[in-house]
């Protein structure tokens, strides 16, 4: 309930007999307002909360020139009670009036004025600031309807406007104060139809950045809204569902756990918190059905220089692959470009490698037999000689004749005896699991989390998040040693080779190849993985509003902060990018998490028109020259983060001792134990099974379909597999671990909350824990060689272009 | 958990006798067998330690029960210690002996350490106590820094396994009497070993120039004096023979109630108010000592309630805090979380493991600590007032809330010498029964409460949110909470400063030790709090501050505010206190389970990074000083930097478990720039003796 907090005046002002649609003035008198079209048209909105009387909006804002004034009006239903509320108070710093607003005559103040207006028993206080510079009405043609669109975004000053990106329109905004994180920042909240952003004043959106990551909300990624009046009303907003007050706090809970918490600045300007409030709820709304805002992006790489390079290839020609081979010295492998059409299967990549002495048209005949006609293909192959492949299910309704069987082993096989079989998905989570844990994971972070303190822990176990995060951990440890203690062929095999596939071999990549460590290795690395393997990414975040929501990537994005955690000194990158990598997953800026296959993405970005004929009408402008290049990707990071944000990217405690280059020199195959001459396996819940034949079809039924039946579940081993394979527990440490592999902890304790992501809406979680340190040192460091260049008078060039980089300060030697 | 086997097979029947004692001796076995009666492994006794008996051909197992893997050695048990003397103790080089801890080998156990003992009957496990009737073939000992020890007793003569079996159990579980302690024989062998470091400033409080000193650190001279009343312990026992009181308190006063009833002056914050603590006067039930005990604290709240004392806070930690009960069990459940006999069981409550963490409640009694200081620091801090702890002998949580707020308000506090001086002040000199709390005697195990762990662990917390505001590391805090348990050092094995001198200064009186004399019981109950206090000063006070509602807003709004500016790490410190913040300190909990080591992982790769990059700067440093002051002259070559080439465990210091693999190699001046981290391992007996032996 409004108490009001100024002594009540009800005999200033009576209410007249038919007050519909009228301005009170205190110098003039009551006005009518003309009957404005727009008044009807919102008049549907609910009544205000708190307020017992069906109140209905108008809002109105009247603008002088140094002060606003807003009433609240009330229409026809009724009569005796229409003002019900009136403010005046100067403008906001960094607000212009729109041009062409009728200059006023400001009368002379007529001192204090206090208004209240009662009615039915309530009464409501009208506050206007004492030392104001009185304002005066000047008639109806003064009053100007705020609720419209078009004429708000003319009205912005330039500097709100001119962040737009091409087709983005300003719906409302409203100044208010950011909290929660520091400092405290006052701006402006702004919701267009692409997002809901905070601009702080004074706060430049700069060419390069067109999407800041500090300060923008993009509409889809905005988990649950939340209006706030006084200690004790809060709303949770829903699309189609009403607001029920005037907001003094908008809190904006993002799917990516960000906080956006803005304090709407009070006195006279609520109508456009009401306002801006309102706009995101409905712009959120219609939000979730649009989902492309490709435009942008194209339209952003069109600005850019015409012939850029793509930070990290992106592996959609043949040149890419064949790099790529090289580099990791796969020799016995080819690319295939059997699936150049997409006509193998959409959701493969037009490349792949396959073995060498593998023809296409046993590739293509051999695909056929497995799910979706994901066959195996080479994902990564160990200096040590072992290849890691993936592949999807067998298709068990076929009847391959015999050639199609071999055809299908020898690719399995890939020129090994050893061939051990992965049954990816055992013991690891379903889709579902992993969707219900996130969300539960994402109610527990929000900051008015109703676990209590003392049960934190318990709840944390409860949304299983971290028992998932586990597994993943130890599949991919185990996998990791098999790859690296023999030669041999290790196959993973997941139904729909789309998700946790990836997640395995990618983490098994992270533990076994320093190269995979490095900043551009990891990024060549999830685009290979997953971007370029066809992971889903539209429906499982949940872009689409599917049902097979599941944020797979989120728990591989974990896994590898669990690694970072455990291994600080391993990783070129920082969670600072992990984080930026995460963010991404939600910014619909460029088509990299986009699209659930390589064949849309293509198709999006007109990449392949000589191929199709498929060609959207809104992108038919066409590429000039490479069409490839054009295509922006997550990895241009320059789109949403600043130079000084990318620098934060590299982790300053890398070890560049473990760098890739002299790894390779450096592997040895003494750690590969020689395996029985022919021998295929299956390796399925932390066991090695030996299996009579690779495929399923000749005499028994489906391999993955019996697996889980006839495989007794052993008895949980205290030895892990790097134990068995090596003879002796590796934690006793008489026999070292291979160089480069990395055998993460997986154990309750060592399992990690990623607490500044998951826990970034809470303000105690803000500030830094240890890693300030180390880069406050840095800081210090590169200060000092400043220092002492200065002081030298012979400085290479060299050195001036390297000290930024932490890792040439950390290598150079003095 | 604990006892597993035990409650299937144990039932009271008696088991039978192992009908296959092995006599095959590991020579058949093991193949290495040569070498170790070849090399006669030499155990160091330290002066005045006496060897007491000892078993051969032990098998020291893996911790690890599904591979039987183990050393064979020798077991010997002292008066000090129970040591395993492997085979390949030898093997040690140089750069591993550097991270050593000095006076406990990797395989010594003292026996003030030995938490529970058990024996494997016929694979079922049993705890061991008093007479045997039979004796096991594998002998698990617990100790209370959460090492586990499996030794195989099947190959070592039968009369062998008796005798240290027996040994063992008689030295570590039967009573004790004070004077038999260790402490004494090593204290008259090793007397001239105790030349006092002059580098050492941390403050005994031993003298009334220490006490003046902190008064006039702390501004706190204006309105409290220290006085030597208790000279000799003439008024009471459980006081420190200096210590501080209001200025206008009339000395006889103390001398009343044997120092009961006394406000006692903990630290003055810099606007002047003080925190101070009381113990309740004793119970009685007669009307007339009731009155004259009313009357008696009626003046001393007269004197302390007139200005210049600010509004005095009266914070009753016996009836609205934290009982020892609670802090027992807490911990008791909580260790066993840590007590690993074999990786399977760990296995299993992995799964479980936070909910296993939460209902142990040990954090959230670190959380509750905190709080209370936090509230505390509250009052002093913004509402200007005096707060007078009150418990019924001082001595335990009055120890811990006093200290943990002075490290929480005292920048001082949160050096490694201010901490030592702060521990000396309030746990040595406050009379922290530590002889009882750990149990020393083995009198009573309902006495044995980890309150000292408890304050080690909300510093940690603290030092761990905010690693920045801190002299020293985790590692400096694990060991000193080790060294609570090493009987050479006289600091923690006493229940008051009276005890102490007592019994280290006048031996040769040999004065009968009465244990019910110098620790009077404390109550675990919460009857047993004195009500009369509670009655006289409470609601005196209570009309004084404010309702408990305003109070949570106010804590909600100081610690909010607090924590939305940025950190002063020389000024007052907060922790966190949500449910996320409060975290297991894994060094001291972790560090001997090979399951949690992280081969190349941890916080110490980060740390050797910041070593490196320390030095390097260090380097830079001086040598633009050079050109500073001689712009002509040329420097001297640097030295390369040392690289630290192996790949740590994530255990170091701890674990020394790698040693074939990777030997630590860190630049060793590094580490001496860190704060003598290093130190802390090797030098452990200079720092963590904070008495005079």
């Amino acid at each position: 309930m409004f108490s009001p907090r100024y002594p009540l005046f009800p005999h200033l002002f009576q209410a007249p007999p038919l007050f519909q649609n009228c301005v009170y003035s205190p110098l003039r008198g009551w006005a009518s307002l003309p009957p404005s079209p727009e008044s009807t048209e919102v008049s549907e909105e609910p009544p205000l909360a708190g307020l017992d009387t069906p109140f209905k909006r108008p809002l109105i804002v009247l603008r002088a020139p140094q002060t606003l004034l807003s009433l609240v009006l009330c229409p026809a239903p009724l009569p005796d009670f229409s003002l019900l509320d009136y403010k005046i108070q100067p403008l906001p710093k960094g607000l212009e009036h729109p041009q062409g607003f009728p200059p006023f005559t400001a009368p002379s103040p007529d001192g204090a004025r206090e208004m209240w207006w009662g009615g039915r028993g309530q009464s409501f206080n009208i506050a206007p600031q004492k030392a104001e510079p009185d304002m005066g009405l000047s008639g109806p043609k003064s009053v100007r309807r705020t609720g419209t669109l078009e004429p708000r975004s003319c009205q912005l000053g330039s500097h709100l406007a001119s962040g737009c990106l091409p087709g983005e329109q300003i719906l409302a905004w409203a100044p208010g104060v950011r909290k929660g994180l520091e400092p405290e920042l006052s701006g402006t909240l702004i919701c267009t139809n692409l997002r809901v952003s905070f601009q702080p004043c004074g706060w430049q959106r700069s060419q390069e950045t067109p999407l800041s990551s500090e300060y923008d909300f993009v509409l889809v990624n905005i988990g649950r809204l939340e209006a706030v009046s006084g200690l004790s009303r809060v709303q949770l907003l829903r699309p189609g569902s009403p607001l029920k007050f005037i907001p003094e706090e908008i809190l904006i809970h993002g799917r990516d756990f960000r906080l956006l918490r803005v304090a709407f600045e009070a006195g006279g300007l609520e109508p456009q918190a009401f306002q801006v409030t309102s706009a995101i709820v409905q712009a959120r709304a219609q939000s979730s059905q649009a989902q492309q805002y490709a435009g942008i992006s194209l339209s952003k790489a069109g600005q850019s220089s015409g012939s850029r390079k793509p930070p990290i290839p992106l592996l959609e020609t043949s040149e890419d692959w064949e790099t790529e081979r090289k580099k990791q010295g796969a020799r016995g492998w080819r690319v295939s470009t059997v699936n150049e059409r997409f006509d193998v299967a959409t959701s493969l990549p037009r490349y792949f490698w396959v073995p060498k002495r593998t023809l296409d048209s046993e590739v293509r005949r051999a695909f056929g037999h497995f799910h979706q006609g994901r066959g195996p293909r080479l994902s990564w192959h160990h200096p040590g000689g072992s290849d890691l492949l993936r592949c999807g299910g067998f298709y068990t309704a076929s009847d391959p004749n015999k050639e199609h069987i071999r055809a299908v082993e020898s690719m399995l096989q890939a020129g090994h005896s050893d061939v051990v079989l992965v049954d990816t998905v055992d013991e690891l989570p379903s889709l579902t699991d992993v969707q219900l844990a996130h969300l539960k994971l994402r109610a527990l972070c929000l900051p008015d989390s109703s676990a209590a303190e003392e049960k934190w822990l318990s709840a944390l176990e409860g949304t299983r998040w971290l028992d998932y995060v586990r597994s993943c951990l130890r599949k991919a440890s185990d996998i990791s040693v098999l790859v690296t203690s023999r030669v041999r062929s290790v196959v993973l095999q997941e139904r729909g080779d789309r998700d946790f596939n990836g997640l395995l071999s990618s983490l098994v990549q992270l533990l076994s190849a320093p190269e995979a460590r490095t900043l551009l290795g990891f990024q060549s690395l999830v685009q290979r993985e997953w971007v370029a393997a066809g992971h889903p990414f539209l429906t499982r975040l949940g872009v689409t509003g599917a049902s097979e929501e599941a944020p797979v990537f989120l728990l591989f994005l974990d896994c590898v902060w669990q690694l970072l955690h455990q291994f600080p000194a391993e990783f070129e990158f920082s969670e600072f990018f992990l984080l930026a990598l995460h963010d991404s997953a939600r910014v619909p800026d460029t088509l990299t998490f986009l699209r659930d296959t390589p064949w849309e993405r293509g198709k999006q970005s007109g990449q392949f028109n000589s191929y199709t004929q498929i060609c959207t009408p809104g992108y038919s402008q066409p590429p000039a020259g490479n069409s490839v290049n054009l295509q922006l990707s997550v990895w241009d990071w320059d789109l949403r983060y600043s130079s000084e944000q990318i620098l934060q990217f590299h982790n300053p405690g890398y070890d560049p001792e473990h760098c890739p280059d002299s790894w390779l020199l450096r592997q040895q195959p003494s750690f590969m134990v020689p395996g029985p001459p022919s021998s295929v396996w299956l390796f399925s819940r932390g066991v090695l099974t030996p299996l009579n034949q690779l495929c399923p079809w000749r005499d028994s039924p489906s391999l993955l379909a019996v697996s889980s039946r006839w495989l007794p579940r052993p008895a949980i081993s205290s030895e892990s597999l790097a134990d068995q394979e090596w003879g002796l527990p590796s934690h006793w440490g008489a026999c070292p671990l291979p160089p480069g592999l990395l055998l993460p902890g997986y154990l309750g304790p060592q399992i990690r909350l990623w607490r500044r992501c998951y826990l970034r809406g809470r303000p105690e979680v803000q500030k830094g824990l240890s890693a300030p340190t180390i880069s406050g040192l840095q800081d210090e460091l590169s200060h000092l060689q400043e220092l002492l260049r200065r002081w030298t008078p012979r400085v290479s060039p060299e050195d001036h272009s390297k000290k930024r980089d932490p890792n040439t300060i950390l290598s150079q030697s003095h | 958990m604990l006892g597993k086997g035990v409650v299937g097979g144990g039932g009271g029947t008696k088991a039978p006798k192992p009908s296959f004692v092995s006599y095959v001796r590991p020579e058949e076995i093991h193949t290495n067998e040569k070498e170790v009666t070849e090399k006669e492994v030499t155990l160091h006794l330290l002066p005045g330690e006496q060897l007491l008996c000892e078993a051969s051909t032990v098998l020291k197992y893996v911790q690890e029960d599904s591979c039987q893997r183990g050393i064979y050695g020798k077991l010997v048990c002292t008066d000090f210690k129970i040591a395993f003397l492997g085979d390949d103790e030898s093997a040690l080089d140089n750069d591993e002996t550097q991270f050593k801890n000095k006076v406990i080998g990797e395989n010594d156990i003292t026996l003030h350490c030995v938490d529970q003992i058990y024996g494997v009957f016929d694979e079922k496990k049993k705890p061991l106590f008093g007479q045997l009737k039979k004796y096991p073939e594998k002998l698990i000992i617990h100790c209370k820094d959460l090492r586990v020890f499996h030794f195989g007793l099947r190959y070592t003569k039968e009369e062998e396994v008796k005798r240290i079996v027996s040994g063992i159990i008689h030295h570590t579980q039967a009573p004790k009497l004070l004077k038999r302690l260790f402490l004494f024989s090593y204290a008259s062998a090793a007397q001239n070993n105790t030349a006092t470091d002059p580098k050492n400033h941390t403050v005994m409080f031993d003298t009334l120039k220490d006490w003046c000193w902190e008064l006039e650190r702390t501004k706190g001279n204006v309105k409290y004096k220290a006085v030597s009343v208790n000279e000799g312990y003439k008024a009471s026992d459980r006081l420190p023979a200096y210590f501080v009181v209001p200025t206008p308190l009339p000395e006889e006063d103390v001398r009343c109630f044997q120092g009961r009833g006394i406000p006692i002056w903990c630290w003055s914050c810099h606007n002047g108010c003080a925190l101070l603590k009381m113990s309740a006067l004793p119970k009685e039930q007669d009307d007339g000592l009731l009155q004259i005990q009313k009357s008696f604290l009626d003046g001393i709240y007269k004197t302390v309630h007139r200005p210049p004392y600010e509004i005095v806070k009266t914070e009753d930690l016996s009836s609205n805090f934290l009982s020892l009960q609670d802090i027992q069990t807490a911990y008791s459940k909580f260790k066993q979380l840590f007590l690993i006999d074999n990786s399977t069981e760990f296995w299993d409550t992995d799964i479980k493991w936070f909910s296993l963490l939460e209902s142990s409640s040990w954090l959230d009694i670190i959380r509750r600590c905190l709080k209370k200081a936090i509230e505390i620091t509250e009052c002093l801090e913004a509402q200007n007032m005096n707060v007078l702890l009150l418990e019924e002998n001082a001595s335990d949580l009055c120890c811990l809330l006093s200290s943990l707020v002075q490290v929480m308000m005292d920048p001082h506090c949160r050096t490694r010498v201010g901490f030592q001086s702060l521990v000396q002040k309030e746990w040595i000199m406050g009379g922290h029964c530590f002889l009882d709390r750990c149990n020393h005697l083995r009198q009573s195990d309902k006495e044995e409460v980890p309150v000292f762990l408890l304050f080690l662990d909300c510093v940690w917390q603290l030092a761990h949110q905010h690693p920045p505001a801190f002299d020293f590391t985790e590692t400096y805090l694990t060991v000193l909470s080790d060294s609570l348990y090493i009987p050479i050092f006289s600091t923690f094995f006493f229940n008051s400063p009276h005890q102490k001198d007592t019994n280290m200064h006048q031996r040769q009186l040999s004065l009968p030790l009465t244990q019910s004399k110098s620790s009077p019981k404390r109550g675990f109950f919460r009857e047993e709090t004195d009500h009369l206090i509670k009655n006289l000063l409470g609601k005196r006070i209570s009309k004084l501050i404010n309702s408990s509602d305003e109070l949570q807003d106010n804590f909600r709004e100081f610690y909010e505010s607090w924590h939305s500016k940025p950190t002063d790490y020389h000024g007052l410190l907060l922790p966190h206190i949500e449910g996320p913040e409060i975290k297991v300190w894994a060094q001291r909990y972790l560090r001997w389970i090979p399951e949690a080591q992280i081969l190349g992982g941890g916080r110490v790769a980060t740390m050797s990074k910041l070593l490196e990059m320390m030095e390097e700067v260090e380097h830079l440093q001086e040598k633009i000083d050079e050109r500073h002051h001689s712009q002509g002259a040329l420097p001297a070559e640097a030295p390369s930097l040392l690289r630290s080439s192996a790949r740590l465990s994530s255990l170091f210091p701890f674990a020394l478990l790698q040693r074939h693999s990777s030997k630590p190699v860190l630049p060793t001046s590094g580490w001496k720039a860190l704060g003598d981290e290093e130190d802390l391992a090797k030098r452990e007996d200079e720092f963590v003796d904070l008495g005079d032996v």
